[in-house]
C-alpha cells in the first residue's frame, strides 16, 4: 500500500478533540460512548479507531460478551439494554447517511431513553467518531500508530 | 439563483403531493426534531472552532463544491440550502452547481483540481460501502500539495458533521441568508 499524508492541522485536532470531550461529558455514561464509538467504526471500517475504543472500553470495564456481540447486537438479545439498542440503532442510522434519512422510529426510540440534552450529546458523539473515522481511514492511519 | 429556487421548489411539489386538500399548496413546513445547538452549546461552539479551522488554505469556490456535493451524498437539505446560496453568493453560477449531482457526465464543468476534490469527497463520505481508493487518493495528491490535501480531508470530514447534525435533527432548510454567520 502506498503512503498517504500523515498531516492534520493543529486547529483541527484540537476542535476535534474539544468537540469529543463536550459529547462524552453530555451523554455522562463513558461504557455506552465506547460502545457507540465501536459500532460507527465497525461501520466505517475504521482499524485505528477501532483498536483505540476497543482498549479503552476494556479499561472502563465493558464486558468482553458485548464487545464480541456487537458487530450483531440486533440478534443478540438481551446481551444489550433496551437504551444501549436505542443508542446502537441511532448510531448506525446517523452513520450510514448516504442510504437514506434517519427513520423517526430510530429518531424516538433514542428519544424516549435519551432526554434531549443527552440525545444531543450522543448524536454530537457519533458525529465526532464518525469524523474521526473519515479522518484516519483515508490517512490510511494504521492501527496502533502515535503520529496521527 | 431565482431560477434553481423555483426549480426546486417545482420538483417538491410535483413530487410530495400526497394531501388531498389544496393540491396547489406547498407541504406545510415541518419544526426541527431538535435545536440541538440550544441542548448541547458548547458542542456548537466546537464545531464552529472545527469550520474555521477546517476552511484556512482552501479556495472558497472549491469548498462549497465538496460542500455541496457531500450535502447531496448524505441527503441534508439545511446543508443543501445553506452552501447552495454560499456558492452563488461566492460567484459560483447556477449551472455548475446545478451539474454537480451528475459531474461524471459533465467534467467539462469542471477544472482537472475540482475534479479530483470530488472524486475524493465523494469516496471519503461513502465510508461504509468501502475504504478510500488508491487511484481516488492518488490523483487528489497530485492537483493538491501535502498541507492542502490535509486540509481538503479535514473540509470534506467537517461536512459530513455538519449533515449528520442537520439530517438527524431535520433541520428546516429554507431560511438561510448567506453571511448570516460570518
Amino acid at each position: 500500500m502506498s503512503a498517504r499524508t500523515r498531516l492534520l492541522s493543529d486547529g483541527v485536532r484540537s476542535a476535534l478533540r474539544a468537540l469529543g470531550a463536550a459529547a462524552k461529558q453530555g451523554l455522562g455514561d463513558p461504557g455506552l460512548a465506547e460502545l457507540v464509538q465501536i459500532r460507527a467504526s465497525q461501520l466505517n471500517h475504521c482499524a485505528f479507531c477501532l483498536d483505540m475504543h476497543l482498549g479503552i472500553a476494556r479499561e472502563q470495564g465493558v464486558g468482553e460478551r458485548q464487545l464480541d456481540l456487537l458487530d450483531a447486537w440486533e440478534e443478540a438479545g438481551e446481551v444489550f439494554d433496551g437504551r444501549e439498542r436505542a443508542a446502537l440503532a441511532l448510531t448506525e442510522a446517523v452513520t450510514v447517511l448516504t442510504d437514506g434519512f434517519v427513520p423517526d422510529e430510530v429518531y424516538e426510540e433514542a428519544a424516549r431513553h435519551f432526554e434531549a440534552d443527552e440525545l444531543a450529546h450522543l448524536i454530537a458523539l457519533v458525529t465526532t467518531i464518525n469524523s474521526w473515522n473519515r479522518l484516519m481511514v483515508t490517512r490510511r492511519i494504521p492501527p496502533g500508530s502515535t503520529a496521527w | 439563483m431565482g431560477c434553481l429556487a423555483s426549480s426546486l421548489e417545482g420538483m417538491t411539489t410535483n413530487t410530495t403531493d400526497t394531501t388531498t386538500a389544496a393540491p396547489d399548496a406547498f407541504a406545510p413546513e415541518e419544526p426541527a426534531r431538535l435545536e440541538w445547538a440550544k441542548h448541547a452549546p458548547e458542542v456548537y461552539k466546537a464545531m464552529l472552532r472545527l469550520e474555521k479551522a477546517a476552511g484556512q488554505g482552501l479556495d472558497l469556490k472549491l469548498r462549497e463544491l465538496v460542500k455541496i456535493r457531500a450535502s447531496q451524498l448524505n441527503h441534508c437539505a439545511f446543508c443543501l440550502d445553506m452552501h447552495t446560496k454560499d456558492a452563488l453568493a461566492a460567484g459560483e453560477s447556477v449551472e455548475r452547481i446545478v451539474q454537480l449531482a451528475a459531474w461524471e457526465e459533465s467534467r467539462h464543468f469542471y477544472t482537472e483540481k475540482e475534479l479530483a476534490a470530488i472524486e475524493l469527497t465523494e469516496a471519503v463520505t461513502v465510508l461504509t460501502d468501502g475504504f478510500v481508493p488508491d487511484e481516488v487518493y492518488e490523483k487528489a495528491a497530485r492537483f493538491f500539495d501535502e498541507p492542502e490535501l490535509a486540509q481538503l480531508i479535514a473540509a470534506i470530514t467537517v461536512i459530513n458533521a455538519w449533515n449528520r447534525f442537520g439530517v438527524t435533527c431535520r433541520l428546516t432548510p429554507g431560511h438561510y441568508t448567506p453571511g448570516q454567520h460570518a
